[in-house]
């Protein structure tokens, strides 16, 4: 095992080791293992009740495995490990008369920074999320969007190696989202490592580079994405066609298919190769503006893991 | 400690610049002076003015003995209570003479006046006649006339004389002389029970007043939903701690600033009171160790019943859930108030120590036993240590609950759930 010394080589930013969690008789999370490659964007998926928020919560320190282990960044976790995390939470909350300046300053201060330049750090990215002039003012006059943005702000301000995002695009505005997105990304490439919790696949497409699917507290998928969605091979075709055709029979040829009005993504039986497909569409009188073979949507895969494991 | 520290700061900065601070900690001692002091104010306005009567006679020759009597009586600023306005000796029209009266009496003229019957030597029966029957101690004092008149008459039928009456029939007084442990002697005027009284609402109101704060705290992190960002930083022990630290401090500061004013207050009136020509107002007589005391216990019983409000407070996430658990708390504060009649009757007796080594009741009736009569040392630092104990236990009860519960958030959670949380790590 790398120890700190050699961070940087190849260190896993965070590691889960047979990680169990119980309450009651409930088991939220079942011998999960994890490994979270340094400098990655890593997407923490699965359905609604499947653990994810309790992962995110031992890997935080907030709640404690019963079974099992986890290091960050080599360390196995403390107070430590604590500070070297930064965390948007799902349930977003800040102190309502307090101002936000303040906030900032206090929650920067909990995780070890100096107040003057926690100070300083919270009004340059006030700034930069244009909310500069709110800094006075107290939390409770913010609006809903405003008050995400600060939440956010919390979660960076102490420059973490490694980011715990819970939807971290709840309520935002498309603008804001892509703020949000490319101050991600800005961090990712300075060195951070990024793990995202969320049910938007099309986000976990955009962005993640590895991806772990978790469904009952058991991991299901888990990999690069780009070689997960290689492994599901290239049987989905999408067909864009002119207006005027509403359907035509494809059932002959797909597994599923997906309609968004002139556009149809089609996952492919197995015997049936792309050229049939083609051929058919044509013989039926449709005119096609657009043919092409796609990897299967992250949203499909998640549904086929999913109901498959619960079939 | 540097996470626990700015905890504490932020608990205690929070606090102190609300408007709820300023109010409490200069309207509580206004209320508690008023209460002390309005009452007795009142009372010194009511019999503030020389009543102006006068006398029937229907006996004959007892008048000047009355008046006599009546002279001899004082208002606290030193001038007669009772002015003789005139006396009618053995009327012959005793009901056109009480009929002029009762007139005067209306139009405002005569304050009230004193028919002493024929018979009152043998049926011992007067009648005051007045606007204002309300005031007792002016009753007793007319009384107290013709009682000795009506002696020296009696007396005088039998050939006795008596030239002074009122020194022939003073009373004896009693004074009651404490004695504490330390062997000192004072001479006790109701300022025991005095002190007794206000140090127990003292303590009464800040355990529940820094208790129920203190379980509202972690309420609203609760229903803000900041507590998970919290403990993604600081350990839950510490935050509680933090917490209870920080409004401990608020009480704090907020006794200190009481403090001062009282000895401001106290000073000021000790050099004003030989002027005044009274010590019998507002008079606290604590000695040192007893402030020694004070302190220990409410330390340790703001300690107890904080993490008790605490435990609420994390356990259920809305206020009128917290107001329903928390009632079996306040109510262990009542009963201190409800057992004060025991430890006042006999604060030795075999109750009182029991009542004072339970750790929910100590803090209160505890210093009130020693205001009342030094207890032994031993039992003292029984209770004391019986009172860390219990908080230790406590603490350390609520900060499971607290560990557990702060995440917990909807339906309110059973006895038994709670009892589960506590075997959760």
């Amino acid at each position: 095992m790398a120890g700190p010394n050699q961070a940087g080589l190849c260190m896993d930013a965070v590691v889960l080791d047979g990680v169990t969690k119980r309450f009651d008789s409930l088991t939220a999370v079942a011998g999960l293992n994890l490994r979270i490659r340094q400098g990655s964007f890593f997407g923490l998926l699965g359905p609604n009740g499947a653990g994810k928020t309790t992962t995110l919560r031992m890997i935080l320190r907030i709640l404690l495995p019963d079974e099992g282990s986890i290091q960050i960044l080599g360390q196995p976790l403390g107070e430590t490990t604590q500070d070297r995390l930064g965390y948007l939470p799902e349930e977003r909350g800040l102190y309502p008369r307090m101002t936000v300046q303040a906030v900032l300053v206090f929650l920067g201060a909990l995780k070890g920074l100096d107040e003057a330049e926690a100070g300083r750090r919270a009004a340059g990215w006030l700034e930069r999320l244009e909310i500069g002039d709110w800094g006075p003012r107290k939390v409770n006059e913010l609006s809903k969007g405003m008050q995400q943005k600060v939440q956010f702000i919390a979660a960076i301000l102490h420059e973490p190696p490694v980011l715990v995002l819970d939807e971290p695009f709840m309520g935002l505005d498309p603008v804001n989202a892509g703020v949000v997105k490319d101050i991600m990304l800005e961090l990712r490439d300075h060195g951070a490592t990024i793990v995202l919790s969320t049910h938007r696949m099309e986000q976990v497409e955009m962005m993640c580079d590895s991806i772990c699917l978790i469904d009952r507290g058991r991991q299901v998928l888990s990999g690069d994405l780009r070689e997960i969605k290689r492994a599901y091979g290239r049987n989905t075709v999408r067909i864009e066609y002119a207006a005027g055709r509403d359907s035509f029979d494809l059932d002959r040829f797909a597994a599923s298919v997906n309609r968004f009005g002139s556009t149809v993504e089609a996952k492919l039986r197995p015997d049936v190769e792309p050229g049939e497909i083609l051929k058919a569409i044509v013989e039926q009188g449709v005119s096609i503006v657009r043919f092409e073979l796609i990897e299967p949507p992250l949203a499909d895969i998640f549904i086929e893991k999913v109901t498959g494991n619960h079939a | 400690m540097r996470k626990l520290w700015i905890v504490i700061r932020r608990e205690y900065m929070v606090r102190v610049r609300t408007r709820t601070f300023v109010l409490s900690t200069v309207g509580l001692p206004l209320l508690l002076v008023a209460a002390f002091l309005i009452p007795a104010y009142v009372a010194s306005r009511h019999t503030g003015h020389t009543s102006r009567i006068a006398i029937v006679d229907e006996v004959g020759g007892m008048a000047p003995a009355v008046e006599q009597g009546l002279a001899r009586v004082k208002l606290p600023n030193r001038a007669v209570q009772f002015d003789v306005v005139s006396t009618i000796d053995r009327p012959a029209d005793p009901g056109h003479v009480l009929g002029q009266l009762r007139e005067q009496v209306r139009r405002g003229e005569l304050d009230g006046y004193l028919v002493l019957p024929r018979d009152v030597l043998t049926d011992p029966k007067a009648e005051y006649y007045t606007r204002n029957p309300g005031d007792f101690s002016l009753t007793d004092d007319i009384g107290t006339a013709i009682t000795n008149a009506a002696i020296g008459g009696r007396l005088t039928r039998q050939n006795l004389r008596v030239s002074d009456m009122e020194a022939l029939l003073r009373l004896v007084k009693v004074n009651v002389v404490k004695i504490s442990r330390e062997g000192g002697e004072t001479v006790e005027r109701g300022q025991t029970f005095q002190a007794v009284v206000f140090l127990a609402v003292i303590l009464y109101t800040s355990l529940l007043m820094y208790g129920v704060a203190t379980m509202r705290s972690i309420l609203e992190e609760k229903s803000t939903r900041i507590m998970e960002i919290l403990l993604s930083s600081v350990r839950p022990f510490q935050l509680l701690a933090g917490k209870i630290l920080g409004v401990g401090a608020v009480g704090f500061t907020q006794f200190l600033i009481w403090g001062i004013a009282a000895a401001g207050v106290f000073g000021y009136g000790a050099a004003m009171s030989p002027t005044l020509g009274s010590n019998d107002g507002f008079h606290l007589h604590f000695p040192g160790i007893l402030w020694m005391w004070f302190a220990i216990y409410f330390l340790g019983g703001y300690f107890l019943y904080a993490s008790l409000y605490a435990a609420v407070g994390a356990a259920t996430s809305n206020e009128q859930d917290a107001n329903q658990i928390q009632m079996p708390i306040t109510i262990l504060l009542v009963l201190c108030f409800t057992m004060f009649p025991v430890l006042v009757r006999n604060p030795g007796s075999n109750t009182s120590i029991l009542l004072t080594m339970i750790p929910f009741f100590s803090p209160i009736l505890m210093v009130l036993r020693i205001a009342l009569e030094t207890p032994p040392l031993w039992q003292i630092l029984a209770s004391v240590a019986l009172l860390i104990l219990a908080t230790v236990a406590v603490v350390y009860v609520s900060a499971k609950i607290y560990r557990v519960g702060v995440l917990m958030y909807g339906k309110r959670p059973s006895v038994v759930e709670l009892v589960r949380w506590l075997r959760y790590s």
